[in-house]
């Protein structure tokens, strides 16, 4: 069994990880590049170890390295996070061929779920619904493509087989538009991926992004942790999720819950993993992925479930059983997270590098902070600008929400732009406090920038700041000049005309 | 000292008097200010009300950030206004603009071509970063008068990648 763990990540992920070895009493082994080498994770960790230069392919995705490390100083197994080589199956692959335990899934796990139609057609063997369209077929021709878009109905979506990202991605209403928007798919998809190939997807209205924690042991026991709401995204990333989600009932939840299970054991999962649905107004759900890792998201089913489900993983990883059963399981509360990213949101959500000049992070009542940075920390381009998860707890959704508005409003961070704004004002529209959103509603229907009546009376009030800055720069600018002319205290000049005069 | 500080179109006139005191828009108001550690925070107290603003000055702009919301603030004194309207000195919409860019990164696509016409708002580079693709937009109406990268090359800080005119 081991006692040393080396985490194969940075960041706000790295010291999550950190903290639940320390409460079992394993030590831990940092890796770092150039940049990160005075990174909270660094300076958290029992050891550490200088990887490469900054950009990822030549430090945090350098798995071999990775290893290597791990071997020397003894660790003996890696936690990989989320990211960078997380969904890697031959990394997993060849941390189990060096004798080392990979906390996370079986390499075919990762490998089944990795790609998009072998996922799609072992999921739905195991009688999990899928979202219609071409089934395990990927590289249909355009005359194919034609003839089945018919049957699957409009408007439905051109996707790449070997994509992600939303590259090579299209919307057809009708099949008018259908081949130039195949043609332009197909281009980018070979231009982004090297492979032309694409395949069909009924395009879900109103669909909500929900998605099931699920873990299992090597016992064969497999549970669920309940439902995430994911809905609030811009541009496919999650910006705020919820647990559970206000869409949900019981009798829905059960049976996403267990269809969940079903999906992971239909690859012989093991470890912590999170089925995605889309569900539509409807309240039927459709199999989207799975993400087999750790989540960005789990701390709100940690909140809500009481489950520590990084130190269940570690747990699992050493061979355990898992703690809970099914039964076990109830939902306390409600949990809210928002991703504090470095970018402006007055400008086009731009990431926002530099220097962290101050950072006061909320506390009190019901709000949890995971966090990577600090005060003087620099946060650079080469990583993604995650730079803290602020979630909060509350007995009922009313209360988890206004405490968040109270806890983003103790927030401090300076040197860089937030996108702490944003959240302020999502948390504060009409729409989102009924629980009346879909995937589409940050980039459709919600005004960032929409004044109201609050923003008149600010705007005085922000007028008058301005002015008093003005002001005290120029008075401080005309007091330097005035002081030039004698910048010794006049005691220190009195001191020294005294004893010229002994 | 009285100032006159714009926001947008609305214009307020600020006075400071010398003993905790301001008026303004006519309103006599008591005010306290006080910067937070050495930052640039401010706390202020006005007719008791509390508030807490971050502010940055970039060029002739103060950049208000209240209460999540953010406000940018053209302030000048009397004689400055005097100057500027005698002078007609008007924001000028002419010359040339360039496109720097904000952050290091790559250069995914660019959708315009040397020639075209592109409306404010329009995208002018899309810039890879941070694992995120950014879309940078035009500030205003213009014509693209020359492009100084290619999609796929690595860009520094601050290096042009286009012009407008």
């Amino acid at each position: 069994m081991f006692t040393k763990v080396l985490i194969a990540n940075r960041g706000e992920i790295a010291v999550r990880i950190i903290r639940a070895c320390r409460e079992l009493g394993i030590e831990t082994v940092a890796i770092y590049s150039d940049v990160d080498r005075a990174a909270l994770h660094v300076r958290q960790a029992n050891e550490a170890y200088l990887l490469g230069p900054a950009p990822s392919r030549d430090s945090y995705l350098r798995g071999d390295k990775i290893i290597e490390i791990a071997k020397a100083a003894g660790a003996g197994a890696i936690h990989p996070g989320y990211g960078f080589l997380a969904e890697r199956d031959d990394f997993a692959e060849a941390v189990q061929d060096a004798g080392l335990v990979f906390i996370g899934p079986r390499p075919s796990a990762i490998a089944a779920m990795g790609d998009k139609g072998v996922a799609r057609a072992t999921v739905a063997a195991a009688g999990v619904p899928i979202v219609p369209g071409t089934e395990g077929i990927g590289d249909l021709s355009d005359e194919d493509l034609l003839a089945v878009a018919n049957e699957i109905g409009f408007p439905l979506l051109i996707k790449a087989t070997a994509g992600g990202g939303g590259k090579g991605m299209r919307e057809a209403a009708s099949l008018d538009e259908m081949p130039g928007l195949i043609k332009s798919a197909r281009r980018e998809a070979e231009a982004a991926f090297g492979n032309g190939n694409v395949y069909l997807e009924k395009l879900l209205l109103d669909a909500r992004h929900i998605e099931i924690q699920v873990i299992a042991d090597s016992h064969g026991n497999t549970i669920h942790l309940a439902d995430r709401e994911c809905s609030i995204q811009r541009r496919h990333q999650k910006l705020l999720e919820e647990a559970p989600s206000p869409f949900v009932d019981e009798p829905l939840r059960q049976k996403m819950g267990e269809l969940a299970c079903r999906a992971a054991e239909a690859v012989d999962y093991l470890n912590a993993g999170t089925i995605e649905f889309l569900v539509d107004k409807d309240r039927n759900f459709y199999f989207l992925e799975m993400n087999t890792r750790l989540q960005v998201e789990h701390p709100i089913t940690e909140m809500v479930t009481g489950v520590d489900i990084v130190k269940e993983q570690i747990r699992v990883a050493r061979g355990r059983k898992l703690r809970n059963s099914q039964e076990d399981i109830t939902l306390n509360g409600w949990a809210i997270e928002c991703r504090i990213n470095a970018e402006d949101p007055y400008n086009n959500f731009l990431p926002s590098t530099g220097q962290l000049t101050s950072v006061i992070a909320p506390s009190g009542p019901g709000v949890r902070v995971d966090t990577g940075v600090y005060a003087g920390f620099t946060i650079t381009p080469h990583y993604d600008s995650l730079i803290s998860k602020l979630i909060c707890w509350g007995e009922t959704r009313g209360e988890a929400i206004l405490r968040m508005r109270r806890a983003l409003d103790e927030f401090r961070i300076l040197g860089v732009r937030t996108n702490i704004p944003f959240h302020q004002k999502l948390l504060a529209s009409p729409r989102f406090m009924v629980g009346q959103f879909d995937t589409r509603f940050v980039e459709e229907r919600f005004k960032f920038e929409e004044n109201d009546e609050e923003q008149e009376r600010l705007e005085i009030i922000a007028a008058v700041v301005a002015t008093l800055v003005t002001h005290r720069a120029t008075q401080e600018a005309a007091q330097i000049i005035r002081q030039s002319e004698r910048d010794t205290s006049n005691w220190k000049w009195v001191g020294r005309w005294e004893r010229m005069q002994r | 000292m009285k100032y006159i500080a714009t926001i947008d179109d609305r214009s307020f006139e600020i006075d400071i008097n010398e003993q905790g005191e301001i008026i303004a828009d006519g309103q006599r108001l008591s005010v306290d200010f006080h910067s937070v550690a050495d930052q640039p925070v401010y706390s202020m107290l006005l007719n008791g009300e509390s508030f807490e603003a971050s502010v940055s000055t970039r060029e002739m702009t103060v950049e208000v950030l209240l209460r999540g919301r953010l406000f940018l603030v053209n302030v000048e004194d009397e004689r400055q206004r005097r100057l500027r309207e005698t002078t007609h000195m008007e924001l000028e919409q002419e010359g040339e603009f360039t496109l720097a860019a904000p952050m290091p990164g790559m250069v995914v696509a660019i959708p315009v071509e040397v020639g075209q016409s592109v409306e404010k708002g329009d995208n002018l580079i899309i810039l890879e970063s941070m694992k995120m693709q950014n879309e940078l937009k035009a500030p205003r109406d213009g014509k693209v008068s020359g492009v100084r990268v290619s999609p796929g090359d690595s860009v520094d800080q601050n290096q042009v990648l286009l012009t407008l005119i």
